[in-house]
């Protein structure tokens, strides 16, 4: 029962979810309206869940003597306490410990991580991106083309550029982008009807489903 | 060569790229060349969309990144932003991302006091909800439903701003300052049930993922990257850091392809060496 009874459940609103759609009812769209309330207050307390299983999971690092990622840990656990206090406390808007920190601690530590990608495409460009066969022409050369086509030193060079750029995106790219969001919507109805009719269980935990 | 040599070899190599690519993004800022920029279709259609609003019409923007993109987000959210004010339009704001919820606030409250706009009469913001697609149903329906309090506890339907606004009916457009595929839920749960107008405005790297909703109509528009941000201030006659940004990144781009070019001319030479 254990195993049927959340299968039931999900039966229900899944098959409602769906049929509710087509019903413009005031019945159907209140019950509708509950339902997306449900959702938010459950997904609001599993957030919960996810922040105590990582403020466990750094406090026993913490406070392990052997563990040689103990300060990081620490500075997690400072991160996570220190910005609630401050929220909480404090307030988050204008001129606030909170805002600041956001602003001037997050960011720019954020910001400066993602920036490395550049250093780092360079160097792939120069030591892996070579014409090594006939496809990877066609890569290369695409890829030369759209990112001159990108930036206004493209157009400076030859008006063709920016055309050609236009047509890789526009044609070619597109064309693969609409396949691919054809499999994934395809994917999606086929999964979401397997899990609606109880033939995907995996969600329910197990091995088998 | 021993193994040791090449890979000290190697280790130089990089040194001199990451420093080529360190000037080559730090000079253009530093030493402005400014570079002529052509607007596009696509920025333009997001111009006229909103320059075509009538007074009070209400916009809503989702600020569906986090702090990482920064650098490419805000030119692009400020440029967004600034039209809507000088619009006079009302401007309500939400965040899907937990971070988006600072960033939108500091954001609003920024480009407000440029425009001299009071908060709760002219803007507000929501704050962050979590569960995406659940979120946007809900705007759907009733918005006071999905948000009852705004950013800062007080109750939204007491804003003046909120006058006459309960679901997406009442709204205009939703403009997606994304960095990830977030503008592609909104299509999928508020344009395509509620008809609303989506108008992604996304990094460079996720122009491709909307261009076939571009194509078919979805959206009214897209603004991409540094590049739609810098167009977007061309469109509005203030060219800002967006601007700015652009020679740098015609530069790192030439820079990239020259290293293409010379990694594969090296490649030729070693094979016919061999």
């Amino acid at each position: 029962m254990h195993r049927k009874l959340p299968m039931y459940i999900c039966f229900l609103f899944g098959a409602f979810m769906l049929v509710q759609f087509f019903i413009p009812h005031r019945t159907s769209t209140a019950i509708y309206e509950t339902i997306l309330d449900w959702v938010q207050i459950i997904y609001a307390f599993s957030l919960l869940v996810g922040v105590a299983l990582l403020i466990k999971h750094h406090a026993i690092i913490a406070t392990r003597p052997s563990a040689k990622d103990r300060p990081y840990s620490g500075i997690v656990l400072g991160g996570i306490i220190g910005m609630f206090i401050f929220g909480i406390f404090f307030g988050r808007g204008e001129d606030t410990a909170f805002l600041w920190v956001f602003k001037y601690v997050q960011a720019p530590m954020q910001a400066t991580m993602f920036s490395l990608l550049s250093f780092f495409v360079a160097s792939a460009a120069f030591r892996g991106f070579r014409a090594r066969n006939t496809q990877a022409v066609f890569l290369l050369v695409a890829a030369l083309i759209v990112m001159l086509g990108r930036v206004p030193v493209g157009d400076m060079i030859s008006g063709f550029i920016p055309k050609a750029a236009d047509w890789l995106l526009n044609v070619p790219s597109m064309a693969a982008r609409r396949g691919i969001y054809i499999g994934i919507a395809l994917g999606t109805i086929s999964t979401s009807l397997r899990v609606i009719l109880g033939i995907e269980r995996t969600y329910l935990g197990g091995s088998r489903g | 060569m021993s193994v040791n040599e090449t890979l000290q070899k190697r280790q130089h190599i990089r040194r001199i790229v990451f420093i080529l690519m360190a000037l080559s993004v730090i000079l253009p800022l530093i030493f402005k060349i400014g570079l002529p920029l052509k607007t596009t279709k696509e920025v333009r259609d997001v111009f006229e969309f909103i320059d075509s609003l009538p007074e009070g019409s209400a916009v809503v923007f989702s600020f569906d990144h986090d702090t990482a993109t920064l650098p490419e987000m805000i030119p692009l959210a400020e440029a967004l932003l600034r039209h809507s004010f000088r619009k006079n339009l009302r401007v309500l704001g939400l965040a899907l991302l937990a971070e988006g919820a600072a960033i939108g606030d500091d954001n609003f409250r920024r480009i407000g006091n440029e425009f001299g706009k009071v908060y709760g009469e002219d803007y507000i913001f929501w704050g962050f909800r979590p569960q995406v697609t659940v979120a946007m149903l809900g705007l759907g329906e009733d918005i006071s439903r999905v948000f009852p309090s705004d950013y800062y506890g007080k109750d939204v339907q007491s804003y003046p701003v909120m006058e006459g606004i309960d679901s997406y009916d009442d709204i205009a457009g939703v403009i997606s300052i994304a960095d990830g595929d977030m503008p592609v839920h909104w299509i999928n749960y508020a344009q395509a049930r509620y008809g609303v107008n989506v108008i992604p405005a996304v990094t460079a790297v996720m122009a491709t993922t909307m261009y076939p909703f571009l194509q078919s109509g979805q959206i009214a528009g897209l603004a991409a990257g540094l590049r739609g941000a810098a167009e977007y201030e061309m469109l509005l006659g203030k060219p800002g850091r967006a601007a700015r940004g652009m020679d740098a990144q015609s530069s790192a781009h030439l820079l990239i392809i020259g290293l293409i070019i010379a990694g594969n001319v090296l490649m030729i030479i070693e094979r016919r060496r061999k």
